[in-house]
């Protein structure tokens, strides 16, 4: 290696909260980035695999990261033609005069200085100010994007308007795992995250016991990626080695069901409540489930009983009934209750997927743990898995985990929390609510038709932290004595490509009541377009900063994020932008405390929890310092097995401290509620949604549309990297060169409405129309489209009709039942088309004449005027 | 001896690790004299290809893997006008870049298809094996270091002849003597199917089936599982049918199976002989 020639540590996941994994090695020479490669755990550390022995065979830990495909292909994020770079404003956007808000998302962008972007946000603060009061700003300053600390990803904003005095956040709901907080908490507690949260050391119980794994709307050959990493892929062939059934039940063959399914069961998108009564049922009539267990585990087990029986409604939910909801075959529906009621069996899940944000999804769930609860959950072998983001979701269940700590493999010695430090330049604003607050997905009701004297309300601050409790309380915008909202601050411009009812949101970003809307983000993608100025921002290889790979399950690693290139253009880190806009506003030195970026790296090495295992000197010297397994890895509970055994003991946090079948808490405060009644439903349709199969809607829109976490993007983020747009699976190619979005269609589907392999094709509703590429293929059931989320909104009419895929932006626009505050994003009705794409261009020669990049995708230049 | 790579085409879960890592390595990278960089998109030195099998719902996935074999009879070696071709004392076959001078001949010549043509440098580009980092210690390209699942393995001949024994290679038939070896190719198929009783409306289990070649004799017989799915894996391409048998029941006849691809034959309907 020559003088100009080094190598980097750095977290590559895509989390962005502070928390990072994905760990690579990026080697360096003259400036340049040359190459990123997983990381290599004894590069500089004599460390030892952990191993796990079952059935006379052993699995032993990775020595290297197992990254994901957008980790190691990074290079064209940090490159990409779609970087902002330089601060912009739109030409038809006048502080002082017209503000023109009907044009955004069509009109242009001129470029201007640093100094005349932090003038202008700093005076549209004081305007606002005076004219409104602070709470007419919002934040959105929440959601995914690169791991950073310092120059966290999200939030200084907040931090910085929490210093001028107020304004108004938009909350984030448990966007990924709606159904489990909604749903699920009310079944089993599992606070807060609703899911199942006691993963500790299950699987060594798996590898030892478990006859059959569900892998139930997951997949966990995707989901996991962005976190960390691919360990589960391993595991789950190692799980076959030991001869552990493995069956997929999803509407399509996911990437896993692809490489490891022994069975996989079609099912349409968001009925897998149908599907779990019908089970219940067969239990119920065979005897075949747990009693002994129900008995001194269950409250409200009679009620569930009445319920599926037909007993409530004079409905049995037989398999033949869910047969009709479901499309699984009755008969396999009575082979699968046999299979789980024989041996031990575990389910799986992901953070939850399309079924845990569906309409009604609330019922999916819970009716899944009550099903867990039928078999003695907690018992060797009878576990909920899940799958990804290890180390999240056990972050402090009760007091009994560190941080960090309820991981189902052998847990590191040591999780260091710099979340919690003064280094993350967000902390402590995050989870403390100002006066008043939107949840994310309530903010195109909010803008679009709440007034003062007509506020729109809502249960639960929908933040991922609030305990269940929390789901009773009213709320309201605008809140007395607020004002409404009348400017955005976005650092994560991603509303129309992630949430729901997209065009509705579109509809919100033109309103007129907002007078200004500031993004500040790496690329010009989604809700930029929307923006009446953008600002550059560095990517993680720009800045230094110190992170730490929690997720990777092999080993923690502690690492000195060091910068690796200049800046691109003129861009700033987001803590860099915030530090020159408090400059204006004269807030700067109680903004950075006095301190500089490199002492805050020192505060979150020497806070973080690492004190005493390496010396800051050590660190320094090797860039970073892999975290040993914690010796006493083995004595750690069990999941759930506590409560199975002693559950008066070790009670749930339910208020009984029981699984409740029925809860008395939803009776009690919402008797009336007919879409998330005390005991889990099948609901058909509510007042909220009318997206099933059989319905008069469905005459319209005949194909329910399943919408994954996509497979080469974690959400919205890497649709612009050329290397992954290359596979078929991704991008499809039309015939004006434009890659579209793939969507897997059944052959039958298509035949019938004369689509081809590879044609574009138009997916619409009432909401609006998005064009993707057909492939056409045996791995989706028919009656189903497969969609994956987060495409790059390409608006041809902004509001009505895209061209990037973006299928966010026709998703139901209600939340997931009356009560239910979470977002819907999947299992929904669409009818799908052949288009006429020569004619669309030459309806809309302008859209089709956009600066386009063969290998990216759309470039920044067409932002330009 | 030298070294050679193999690949286990039934542990790739496709993650596409391998073709993106070649890319990040050659992609605006100059390596001369091993290659020149490659261009930014459209080559693939290693190249994933999706193979989707059977109908819903037996439906599974395979990933083909397609690279330079690295042959030592390789074809596009005497191919070459300008003797730009060679091939190392480690095995690896590489195109010089500054001796080829586009003529194309290699990539006509190659029986696999795998040389690619640049058409900026105007040169013919594949995989290297990364031997520029072979010769700074490195163990293995980048391509294997990238996999997440131990799909891929590079190392000496002479330590990886268990693996070796396991596998097979790619168009033996072109005697290219390739250094590339491969397990579980997806040359064979699976012919699976379901048995059901439609007036129990229930799956049958433990129903016996036999596949039977063309030439009438059994290829093997199995027992329904749970859900009367059974699955007759890696067969070899070609006409064979199915015998259907179950105490109690009529015993049927699936025939002819044209097993080209993977074939789901469908569900099966078994009676019951009283039922007759």
């Amino acid at each position: 290696m020559t003088e100009n020639e080094r190598t980097v540590v750095k977290g590559l996941s895509f989390n962005g909260v502070v928390q990072d994994g994905n760990t690579v090695q990026v080697d360096l020479k003259d400036g340049k980035i040359v190459r990123i490669r997983p990381f290599h755990f004894d590069w500089k550390y004599d460390r030892k695999p952990w191993r796990i022995e079952a059935r006379g065979k052993v699995f032993e830990c990775s020595m290297k990261v197992l990254i994901p495909p957008f980790t190691l292909a990074y290079k064209n994020r940090v490159h990409s033609p779609n970087r902002v770079m330089y601060p912009l404003k739109r030409v038809d956007w006048d502080p002082k005069g017209e503000r023109n808000p009907q044009n955004r998302g069509k009109s242009k962008y001129v470029r201007i200085s640093w100094d005349e972007a932090t003038d202008l946000v700093a005076s549209e603060i004081r305007r606002i100010e005076k004219e409104y009061g602070l709470s007419a700003v919002l934040l959105q300053q929440d959601g995914h994007g690169e791991g950073k600390v310092v120059h966290t990803t999200h939030g200084c904003n907040r931090k910085m308007m929490s210093l001028l005095g107020n304004y108004t956040v938009q909350n984030r709901n448990p966007d990924s795992w709606e159904g489990w907080y909604w749903g699920a908490k009310h079944v089993w507690g599992c606070e807060p995250v609703g899911k199942a949260a006691y993963q500790s050391n299950i699987i060594p119980d798996i590898a030892e016991h478990t006859q059959t794994l569900l892998h139930i709307g997951n997949d966990p050959e995707t989901t996991p990626w962005g976190w960390g990493g691919q360990t589960v892929s391993r595991l789950l062939y190692w799980f076959t080695e030991l001869g552990i059934k493995q069956i997929f039940v999803c509407p399509e063959v996911n990437y896993g069901a692809a490489v490891h399914a022994d069975k996989w069961i079609p099912i349409r998108p968001n009925t897998d409540a149908a599907l779990y009564f019908a089970i219940a049922y067969q239990w119920l009539q065979a005897g075949t489930y747990d009693k002994e267990y129900v008995d001194t585990h269950v409250v409200g087990f009679d009620k569930f009983a009445a319920y599926v029986l037909g007993e409530e409604d004079g409905v049995p939910k037989t398999p033949k009934w869910a047969e009709e909801k479901t499309g699984v075959p009755s008969r396999i529906i009575k082979a699968l209750a046999r299979v789980w009621a024989a041996a031990p069996t575990c389910t799986t899940h992901g953070n939850g997927g399309n079924m845990a944000r569906a309409p009604y999804a609330t019922e999916n769930m819970r009716a899944e743990v009550c099903l867990l609860g039928m078999q003695g959950l907690g018992k060797p072998g009878r576990h909920m898995l899940t799958t990804i983001e290890w180390g999240l979701m056990g972050v402090r269940v009760g007091d009994k985990f560190p941080f960090g700590g309820s991981v189902p493999v052998p847990r590191h010695l040591v999780y260091p929390d710099l979340i919690s430090t003064p280094a993350n330049r967000a902390a402590p604003t995050v989870g403390d609510l100002p006066a008043q607050f939107i949840p994310k997905d309530l903010i195109h009701f909010a803008i679009n038709e709440a007034t003062p004297e007509k506020p729109i309300t809502w249960y639960g601050t929908t933040q991922s932290r609030a305990l269940t409790e929390n789901q009773f309380v009213k709320y309201q915008y605008p809140v007395e004595g607020c004002s409404e909202v009348h400017m955005i601050w976005t650092d994560s411009p991603s509303l129309v490509t992630c949430w729901n009812d997209g065009n509705y949101i579109s509809q919100a970003f033109q309103n007129p009541k907002i007078e200004f809307i500031v993004a500040q983000h790496p690329w010009i993608e989604n809700d930029c377009q929307f923006a009446d100025l953008i600002l550059p921002v560095t990517t993680k290889f720009e800045n230094n900063d110190i992170g730490v790979d929690n997720y990777s399950a092999e080993f923690g690693t502690l690492f000195y994020d060091a910068k690796c290139i200049e800046p691109k253009g003129e861009s700033k880190s987001d803590y860099e932008v915030v530090c020159a806009i408090a400059e204006k506003l004269g807030v700067l030195e109680q903004f950075t405390e006095g301190k500089s970026v490199d002492d805050y790296i020192r505060i979150g090495f020497d806070q973080c929890g690492i004190a005493g295992l390496v010396t800051w000197e050590e660190f320094m010297e090797k860039g970073h310092y892999v975290i040993p397994t914690d010796p006493e890895w083995e004595k750690h509970d069990i999941g759930l097995r506590p409560f199975a055994e002693d559950p008066e003991n070790h009670p749930l946090t339910t208020p009984t401290g029981k699984l409740e079948f029925y809860s008395q808490r939803l009776a009690d405060h919402f008797p009336d509620d007919q879409e998330r009644p005390p005991v889990p439903h099948w609901i058909e349709r509510g007042s909220g949604h009318d997206e099933r199969i059989g319905g008069d809607r469905a005459k319209l829109y005949p194909i329910l549309c399943l919408s994954n976490h996509p497979r080469w993007r974690v959400h919205s983020e890497h649709d612009d990297m050329q290397w992954l747009r290359e596979i078929e699976t991704n991008k499809i190619v039309g015939p004006d060169g434009y890659a579209y979005q793939a969507a897997f269609v059944h052959p039958i589907d298509a035949e019938k409405r004369g689509i081809k392999h590879h044609d574009v094709i138009k997916v619409c509703n009432e909401r609006g129309a998005v064009l993707v590429g057909a492939y056409v293929t045996e791995r989706v059931m028919p009656g189903v489209i497969s969609i994956d989320h987060g495409a790059r909104y390409d608006p041809i009419v902004p509001g009505e009709l895209d061209r990037g895929g973006a299928i966010n932006l026709i998703t139901p626009r209600n939340t997931i039942s009356k009560n239910a505050t979470g977002m819907v994003s999947g299992g929904f009705l669409v009818e799908i088309a052949p288009v006429d794409l020569e004619g669309l261009a030459r309806q809309y020669p302008e859209a089709f004449a956009q600066p386009y990049d063969k290998g990216t995708g759309l470039a920044w230049e067409r932002m330009l005027a | 001896m030298g070294k050679v790579m193999v690949i286990d085409i039934g542990k790739c879960n496709g993650c596409y690790n391998c073709q993106v890592a070649c890319k990040d390595e050659h992609v605006d990278n100059d390596w001369t004299p091993i290659a020149k960089p490659q261009p930014d998109t459209g080559h693939f030195w290693m190249k994933v290809t999706d193979i989707v099998q059977g109908t819903v719902p037996k439906v599974r996935v395979r990933y083909m893997l397609d690279t330079c074999q690295h042959c030592d009879e390789a074809s596009c070696i005497p191919a070459c006008r300008s003797k730009a071709i060679y091939k190392r004392e480690d095995g690896a076959v590489i195109i010089d870049p500054e001796k080829c001078r586009g003529a194309g001949d290699c990539i006509k010549a190659c029986p696999y298809g795998i040389i690619y043509w640049n058409d900026e440098a105007k040169i013919a580009q594949k995989c290297t094996w990364c031997a520029h980092l072979l010769d700074q210690g490195w163990k293995e390209p980048r391509c294997v270091d990238a996999c997440p699942t131990g799909a891929l393995t590079f190392g000496e001949e002479s330590e990886l002849q268990d693996l070796i024994a396991k596998a097979e290679v790619l168009k033996p038939e072109a005697g290219a003597k390739p250094r590339v070896y491969y397990i579980d190719l997806p040359n064979k198929y699976f012919i699976a199917g379901a048995v059901y009783e439609p007036e129990a409306d229930e799956c049958l289990e433990g129903v016996k089936v036999t596949l039977i070649g063309a030439d009438g004799r059994s290829r093997g017989t199995l027992n329904t599982d749970d859900f009367g799915d059974f699955w007759f894996e890696r067969q070899e391409p070609g006409r064979y049918s199915l015998r259907v048998e179950k105490d109690g029941y009529l015993s049927k006849t699936i025939e002819p199976i044209e097993a080209l691809e993977d074939i789901n034959v469908g569900d099966i309907e078994l009676h019951r002989e009283s039922a007759e």
